[in-house]
């Protein structure tokens, strides 16, 4: 704390990343800090599900491999912060503790318990604006709820001394907006502070899709490197925020990758709303200020928002997908063909499947409708599906096999039968929701 | 020519909803993209797919619009039976609207 700079990198963008870019970022990065954003938005619910199948998991399994690969820059005196512990947030902390005694490190870590409310938006009763119903109206199939958090109890964390922060959902921008305002002795109630802040977080929390990633799109705008991004980093101080990558990676990092970052997931860029403050994009410039570094200004900041949201997880029962490919002149037809035989013998079933879908993957899928009149050489009948039955979930994926029979020359059946946990918005009160950071010493 | 030969855009996805920002490559470019890709246009193009809202925003900084569809992704991310259940494919097709060469040229003979 007191430093007039920080510099702060990413660590990983979802329980899906390469820890190995986070051991680059350890080692040739010259962060003080690295923050890891382990959660997208379904994943706290996928890892409530295994955790009802194991109570010690559910939590990010890779942080025992980020503790041994980092070791080297927590040594150095370097912060870890991230939302392993996602729907386990105990567990994690067990395994961080084991991990650190096995590389022999000793200090204090902070674990931040209190994200996980499900009996509370019970007994709150919360809205599910999106799904047209209630927590106690969907009671049975309520898997989680997760509150948003934001920056405080990192903080809290960090001013006890913790090198290494483990909680569950915290919000991807206030993994970094705890660092930057504790390193920089900024208040959590300084807006325009605060939200550059966030926007730090918000340019770091994509990983490798804001360091080309995203952006490759050839000729237009070629990237190279792409077989080995790097993190993104960031120096915030006072007077600038500088948005970077981690030296000697491939990609880029120039305005163009700047502004879609900057736009990713934002609806009204007057008001981005997260845990820590209301930020305000509108005015947002950047420039390009050396290879691989943008400056990035005007960033203003409100009150935070009176409530946090929540990430609410429901049992959505069986899907299905299955997949058989048509080829040649006559293709589309063949396959439309095949769509109508699948649908016709399943007309028994339609009162016990929620939702059914066929596509023409090559031809409609992406888009609803081919954007060309030209017949593609061939096309993958997809058939998707959700019941809340199982058997009803096979017969659906039986259909599809048996279109081996016809119409005729049907290739490559694949099909994916699983349980389905789906994620939907609340809100809470923030006083309702009681946080907590203990620290552990090692 | 195609939108994508002008300006580049990227899409991202909450819930049931869909943002996609789209910046042109030129600033001379930016009053072009301001009258052509309106509202009503932008929920045409994406009809089959988004069934809700479209409302527009401008990043004033940056020099780009931002288009937010709602009920757009089939139920959102952990519900939709669509192969892209993110809506990352959105910015690929706003990039396939057409406009008119010759706005272009003229938006390029008014700087130079």
């Amino acid at each position: 704390m007191g430093a007039d700079r920080i510099r702060i990198g990413c660590g990983s963008a979802s329980n899906h990343d390469r820890v190995e870019s986070a051991v680059a970022m350890a080692d040739k990065g010259d962060v003080d800090y690295i923050s890891c954003d382990c959660l997208s938005e379904r994943s706290i619910a996928l890892h409530q599900m295994e955790r009802i199948k194991n109570p010690d998991a559910g939590f990010d399994h890779r942080l025992p491999a980020f503790i041994r690969g980092l070791r080297p820059f927590l040594n150095r005196g370097g912060v870890l912060v991230g939302n392993f512990g996602a729907a386990n947030v105990d567990a994690a902390a067990a395994a961080a503790k084991a991990a650190l005694i096995e590389q022999q490190w000793s200090g204090k870590i902070a674990v931040i318990h209190g994200d996980s409310i499900r009996d509370l938006v019970l007994e709150q009763n919360l809205a599910l604006p999106e799904i047209g119903a209630t927590c106690r109206d969907v009671e049975t199939n309520l898997v989680s709820a997760n509150a948003y958090i934001g920056a405080e109890p990192i903080i809290e964390g960090l001013s006890a001394g913790a090198k290494v922060v483990i909680g569950g959902r915290i919000a991807d921008p206030s993994l970094f907006v705890g660092p930057i305002c504790y390193e920089l002795g900024w208040d959590l109630r300084d807006w325009d502070r605060v939200a550059k802040a966030t926007v730090a977080g918000h340019l770091l929390e994509c990983g490798v899709h804001s360091t080309g990633g995203n952006h490759a799109d050839p000729p237009y705008r070629p990237v190279d490197g792409l077989d080995a991004l790097g993190f993104p980093l960031a120096e915030v101080s006072e007077q600038e925020l500088i948005f970077s990558k981690q030296p000697g990676s491939g990609g880029v990092v120039n305005g163009q990758v700047a502004r879609t970052q900057l736009g990713y997931e934002i609806h009204d860029p007057r008001s981005y709303l997260t845990p820590d403050v209301t930020a305000d994009l509108s005015r947002v410039s950047v420039r390009e200020v050396g290879l691989d570094r943008v400056a990035v200004d005007q960033v203003a900041g409100r009150e935070r928002p009176e409530t946090l949201k929540v990430v609410v997880g429901l049992y959505l029962g069986w899907k299905v997908v299955a997949e058989i490919s048509y080829g040649g002149e006559g293709c589309v037809g063949r396959a439309k063909a095949a769509a109508d035989v699948v649908r016709s013998r399943l007309k028994s079933l339609t009162g016990d499947i929620d939702e059914i879908r066929y596509d023409l993957i090559g031809y409609d899928s992406l888009f609803g409708r081919p954007l060309t009149t030209a017949e593609p050489t061939e096309v993958r009948l997809r058939v998707a599906a959700r019941s809340n039955q199982e058997a009803v979930a096979r017969a659906v994926a039986f259909e599809v096999e048996y279109l081996y029979f016809g119409p005729a020359a049907a290739a490559g059946v694949s099909i994916a039968i699983d349980r389905q946990v789906g994620v939907t918005p609340a809100f809470i009160a923030r006083e309702a929701v009681t946080l907590r950071t203990e620290v552990i010493e090692i | 020519m195609k939108l994508r030969e002008i300006a580049y855009a990227r899409s991202g996805d909450k819930g049931n909803v869909s943002n996609i920002c789209v910046f042109p490559y030129n600033e001379a470019h930016w009053d072009l993209l301001k009258r052509e890709l309106t509202t009503e246009r932008v929920r045409e193009h994406f009809a089959v797919l988004a069934h809700g809202e479209v409302t527009r925003f401008e990043f004033l900084g940056l020099k780009g619009l931002n288009f937010v569809l709602t009920d757009a992704l089939g139920g959102g991310v952990s519900m939709s039976l669509r192969t892209d259940i993110h809506g990352k494919a959105f910015a690929s097709l706003l990039l396939e609207l057409e406009i008119d060469n010759e706005l272009v040229a003229a938006a390029d003979s008014a700087v130079s």
